[in-house]
Formats: structure tokens, C-alpha cells, sequence
């Protein structure tokens, strides 16, 4: 059952369309990321939930209340700015105790609350300060406790995390999860970070130009992408573009490759084959394994990412990034000549229509 | 012994002396600014001064004369009243009008601004002359209620630049969505958040207000004269009566318009907190 439920809803300004017939449900207690490049709509959409822009067409409904008109102020829900927006002029406690303090609790709730709040987001000894004493990430941690503390429906996080330290930014993100998840607050996270959004999601909902591209968990999102946008924008994808040349084999350029899923498709329709980097095995010879594709190639690049090293490698003029774990194969140098292998299953065939 | 390590980017500890010429300008400058308010300082208290440099003896009878006026206090009050019924409705008009301008005008900053200096590009006589005419009706023809219309409009850039420029320091559409979201009202946001956050920039403007109007001449001679008798008008008449009476009267104004800077300013610290802040863009 949808609790949080977004229906044809379209925003544009002056004249440019910012979002396009929305439509989504989003479950009670479940995280929902809205997820894409700068510009796609995501930010609009929360704030359109939120009550801060208005609506050109289309309805927001909240459990059974329908808000499309309902003024932020009394909406219940919660937001979580980027800026984290705590008040400079109030100490960590008087910013939690404020929507509080709106609502006319009794002095002793409002204690109560704050002191459950601040524990929650581990920040108890911070209370008697203000804002400008505290770090970036126990700024954000205060704006989330002041978010929480009136005890919303939803709770809207837009790029929370943008501000902050790679560091910090990771320790944070898990921090919300665990306090979303304790709580079982109805949540939608505004990211542009795929990392992120697929870090700590229930569902990811991929946008690009105002219009949803997939809805699906992380692993779908990741694994089984509906689009070449999707596919670019999540992870890294080498692209073959060729064209179908039998019934399990691609012909792109010089090489020919063995892939699944092609009875869709047509013989000669043009298609691209996708490939994740961590699917493709780099071998100093070539091995013969039954189906597998492999490529011969030089290696142009070679980049240290930590855990993986990701090659930049040259087969026949089509450029191939794979990433080979360290310490799982012998060592690499620049311009040595490689094989490139991959299963067919490890191939998604996409039409090019976009 | 271990030598101290040789920290980046931290300064050699020099102090710069001003060399001569920036001593002579500095002297220059006090002695002009200061030459004049010293001056009436000074001849207030003297018995007579015009034919020596410095006075032939000192008295504080002026003061006593001054203070025996028949107008003094009233016209004093008459100021007073003046100054802050200025002070109030610049507030209420200036305050709330940035704010919105801010959030949800944004397109007519650059006509805000531009009204702004106008009362700058007016004289004031031909002002005053203006506003005799068109309000030339009973019961706004020559009342005090016309003069603090009036003087709000010829002090409004004094309220309205500190209040703007406050406004802008602060991430206003931010902290409006934050209260909004904590369900806040329009008059929640304002009175909790966005007021206390621009605090220094309503106090400097009352003081500018408060101040130039409390010397304010040419306006209330115009529009009002005799019947709303105001302090810089009995200081002007007394300087073709007693010149050291008139000194005396300048001198109490200075007084009571520093004391009032004071007052504002401590009234500011006392309100204030520290405000340094990220949400501040």
C-alpha cells in the first residue's frame, strides 16, 4: 500500500519543463532515493513534496490526506537541507526544540524529546552550543535530530551529505540508514551521488531531464539497468556498439561477441553491448573457455583505485576499461599486450533508439 | 635544545609603525572633525571669548539658562517623540517589506533599491514644500502626524540599507523553509529566526534613523514650525538670541543623541549571540 503517493506531476519554469509526469508510490517506512545528474528534477520533486513549490499539474497524496495544496507548515514532514539551515541564534537544544516549541508541547515533552533526539544522533554534550561551534557533520546530525524531533510522516533529505568530507560523508550516511531504519520513517533522499543512493536505499529512482528512468532496488538499478543512461550513469559500462549477427553473437566493428539475451532482437538491428568492468578478466594469455568472449588488447592506462586497479586497454581501436583486483593477478605494465575475457552473461544488449 | 619548527603561514611578529606623513594625516584629520564639536564644548562653558585665544573664564550658567528655557522640555519631548514614532514605523514598514522582497519578490530588488536613494536625489526643501501641498487638507495640513510621514520617508534609506544588507548575509530562503517545514507561520519565522539573525543590521539602522532625525531642521520648520516645536528648531532660534545658550542646547543634543547610540548598542549586545555561521552564504 503507498503511503507517500506522487500522481502526474509536472513542474516547469518559465516555459522550461523541469519535471514530467511524475508518477510514484512510495511505500510506509521505506527509503526512496531520487537519483541523477544536476538539473534532472530530483531537488524539485522533494520540494514539491515538501510544499515548497507548487504544483503545474498532478497530486501529492500523504496517507489518506491529500497535500497538494496543504502549506509546508502543516504538512508533517520533515527536511533536512543541504545548507543544514540550523538557526544561528539558537543553542543545538532551542534549534531541536523548536518545531516543538511550534506545535505548543508542554515544557516537559519538549525536554524529553530533544534529550531522545540528541541521543539518537549521539551529539548529547553538544546541546548548550550553537551552530557555528560545531563541525559540518555534527551540524548535519542536529538539523536531522530537529527534523525528527517533531516527529514527522516523512522525512525529506536533500544532498545532506554534499557538504561534508568524503569521510564524514560515508560515517553520516550510515548513520541515517540506521536511524531511518530504527524508526521506520517514511524517507526520500535527494542524491547526485550513485554511491550513495545505493549505499542506503530500499529504491532508487533514476532521473535524467524530468522524467523517471527506472525505479528499482540497488541491485536492479545495478544489475539489470533499462537504459544506456542508467547503465553510464550507475557504475562504469564499456559500450560496444555493433550490430546483430546471429542468434547469440554481436558483431561490433573487428570483433565478434558471444552475448545472452538477444531474442528480442532482430538479425542486423543495431544494437550496444554493455559491459561491466569487474565482469571482464585480464589474462596474460589467451584462455580458451567455453563461450567466452576474448579480446586481445594493449594496456594505454593503468589507474590505482585501492581495493581494485582499473586498466584503460586498446582492443583494435574500441576502448575497454577493466579492473583487476590486486594481489588476484600478476603484475600489469603500459603497453603490455593482454586478453580481455568475459561471459556472455556478463553482457547486456540494449537497442539504440535513444 | 630543539629548534621550533617553522609553522606555515604564520606571520613574522612585526609590528608596523605609521611613519611620519600618516601621523601628520591622522593629526590633520581629528583636528577637523574634532575642531568644531570641541569648539562648542568649550564655548558653552565660557563667560566670554572673542577677544582672547582660549576663553577669559569659565561658567556653567548657560546650561542653567538653557535649562530654564521655557521650551526646553518640551521641546525635547517633542523629539523625542518624533524620533522614535520615526524609528517604529520605519520598522514596521522597512522590515517585513525586505523580508518579502527576499523571498518572494525577488524581481523588484532593483526598483527597491533604486526607491531607496531617491530621498537623496530630492532636496529637502523642495520635499517639504511638496508634502505642504499636496496634504493641505485638515487634520494632516501641518500636523505632527504629516512631519513623522515625512521624516519616515526622508530617513527610510538609513533603516533600509543596514536591514537589507543583513538580510542578504544570512541564507534567508533556507532558514524560511526550515521554520516553514518545523511549522512555523510567516509571523513565527519572522519574530523567531529571521529578526534575532538581523538583528545588527535593525539596530545600526534605528540608530541612523534615530539620530538624524533628532537633528532633523529643515522638514519640521517647514511642515509644522511653531506648532510642533522640535529641539534643533529652539537651537536654532537661540543662535540669533545667545550664542553660548545655543552652544549649550548643541551640546545636550550631542550628549543625548551619543547616550541613545550607547543605549542601542548595548541593547544589541545584550540581544546578540554570536553569529558566525555556514548557514550565513
Amino acid at each position: 500500500m503507498a503511503y507517500l503517493e506522487l500522481k502526474n506531476v509536472s513542474k516547469s519554469f518559465s516555459n522550461v519543463t523541469v519535471v514530467q509526469d511524475f508518477n510514484l508510490e512510495i511505500e510506509k517506512g521505506s527509503l526512496v532515493s531520487f537519483l541523477g545528474p544536476s538539473g534532472c528534477g530530483k531537488t524539485t520533486t522533494l520540494r514539491m513534496i515538501a510544499g515548497f513549490e507548487k504544483l503545474d499539474s498532478g497530486t501529492i497524496k500523504l496517507g489518506d490526506r491529500e497535500i497538494t495544496t496543504v502549506p509546508p507548515n502543516r504538512r508533517d514532514i520533515g527536511m533536512v537541507f543541504q545548507a543544514y539551515a540550523l538557526f544561528p541564534n539558537m543553542t543545538v537544544r532551542e534549534n531541536i526544540a523548536f518545531g516543538l516549541r511550534m506545535k505548543k508541547a508542554p515544557k516537559q515533552e519538549i525536554e524529553k524529546r530533544v534529550n531522545e533526539v540528541l541521543d539518537m544522533v549521539r551529539l548529547q554534550d553538544t546541546a548548550k552550543r550553537f551552530p557555528h561551534q560545531l563541525s559540518g557533520g555534527q551540524q548535519q546530525r542536529i538539523a536531522l535530530a530537529r527534523a525528527l524531533a517533531v516527529q514527522p510522516c516523512v522525512l525529506l533529505l536533500d544532498e545532506p551529505l554534499s557538504a561534508l568530507d568524503a569521510e564524514v560523508r560515508v560515517v553520516l550516511r550510515g548513520e541515517i540508514r540506521r536511524i531511518q531504519s530504527e524508526l521506520a520513517i517514511t524517507t526520500v533522499y535527494v542524491t547526485h551521488d550513485q554511491e550513495e543512493a545505493l549505499s542506503i536505499s530500499d529504491k532508487v529512482v533514476v532521473m535524467n531531464k524530468g522524467i523517471i528512468v527506472q525505479v528499482g532496488t540497488p541491485e536492479e538499478i545495478y544489475r539489470a539497468p533499462k537504459t544506456r543512461f542508467v547503465a553510464t550513469f550507475i557504475g562504469t559500462a564499456n559500450q560496444f556498439y555493433g550490430e546483430v549477427s546471429g542468434k547469440d553473437t554481436v558483431t561490433c566493428k573487428n570483433i565478434k561477441l558471444s552475448v545472452d539475451g538477444l531474442k528480442e532482437f532482430n538479425e542486423g538491428q543495431q544494437v550496444v553491448v554493455l559491459v561491466r568492468p569487474e565482469n571482464i578478466q585480464v589474462q596474460s594469455e589467451h584462455h580458451n573457455r567455453r563461450n567466452w568472449n576474448a579480446i586481445p588488447g594493449t594496456i594505454e592506462t593503468i589507474t590505482f583505485h585501492g581495493a581494485v586497479t582499473r586498466l584503460g586497454v586498446n582492443a583494435n581501436g574500441q576502448r575497454v576499461v577493466a579492473d583487476i583486483t590486486v594481489g588476484n593477478t600478476q603484475p600489469v605494465s603500459l603497453n603490455q599486450t593482454i586478453w580481455l575475457s568475459f561471459p556472455p552473461d556478463g553482457c547486456q544488449v540494449m537497442a539504440v533508439t535513444e | 635544545m630543539r629548534k621550533k619548527p617553522n609553522l606555515i603561514g604564520s606571520l613574522p611578529n612585526k609590528k608596523s609603525r605609521p611613519t611620519g606623513w600618516q601621523i601628520l594625516l591622522i593629526a590633520f584629520f581629528l583636528f577637523y572633525m574634532l575642531l568644531p564639536i570641541v569648539s562648542t564644548y568649550v564655548f558653552s562653558v565660557a563667560t566670554r571669548w572673542d577677544r582672547t585665544i582660549l576663553p577669559e573664564g569659565y561658567t556653567l550658567e548657560f546650561y542653567q539658562r538653557a535649562i530654564q528655557t521655557s521650551y526646553f522640555t518640551i521641546t525635547l519631548r517633542n523629539s523625542f517623540i518624533l524620533s522614535m514614532a520615526t524609528v517604529l514605523v520605519s520598522l514596521i514598514l522597512i522590515v517585513p517589506t525586505v523580508y518579502w522582497v527576499h523571498t518572494r519578490l525577488v524581481g523588484a530588488k532593483p526598483l527597491l533599491d533604486v526607491l531607496m536613494i531617491l530621498p537623496f536625489g530630492i532636496p529637502t526643501v523642495v520635499l517639504a514644500l511638496a508634502l505642504v501641498q499636496v496634504y493641505n487638507f485638515p487634520p494632516i495640513a501641518r500636523s505632527p502626524f504629516l512631519l513623522i510621514g515625512a521624516v519616515v520617508v526622508y530617513s527610510m534609506p538609513f533603516m533600509y540599507r543596514p536591514v537589507s544588507n543583513a538580510v542578504q548575509a544570512i541564507n534567508i530562503h533556507t532558514l524560511t523553509e526550515a521554520c516553514q517545514s518545523l511549522g512555523a507561520n510567516v509571523f513565527q519565522i519572522l519574530s523567531k529566526v529571521i529578526i534575532p539573525n538581523i538583528m545588527s543590521g535593525i539596530l545600526s539602522g534605528s540608530l541612523l534613523v534615530f539620530s538624524t532625525v533628532f537633528a532633523e531642521y529643515t522638514l519640521t520648520s517647514l511642515l509644522v514650525g511653531a506648532r510642533f516645536k522640535t529641539f534643533p528648531l529652539l537651537l536654532v532660534e537661540y543662535t540669533r538670541i545667545n550664542g553660548n545658550i545655543a552652544a549649550s542646547f548643541s551640546v545636550i543634543s550631542f550628549t543625548i543623541a551619543w547616550l541613545a547610540s550607547i543605549l542601542i548598542l548595548w541593547a544589541g549586545s545584550q540581544g546578540q549571540r554570536p553569529s558566525k555561521n555556514v548557514t550565513r552564504s
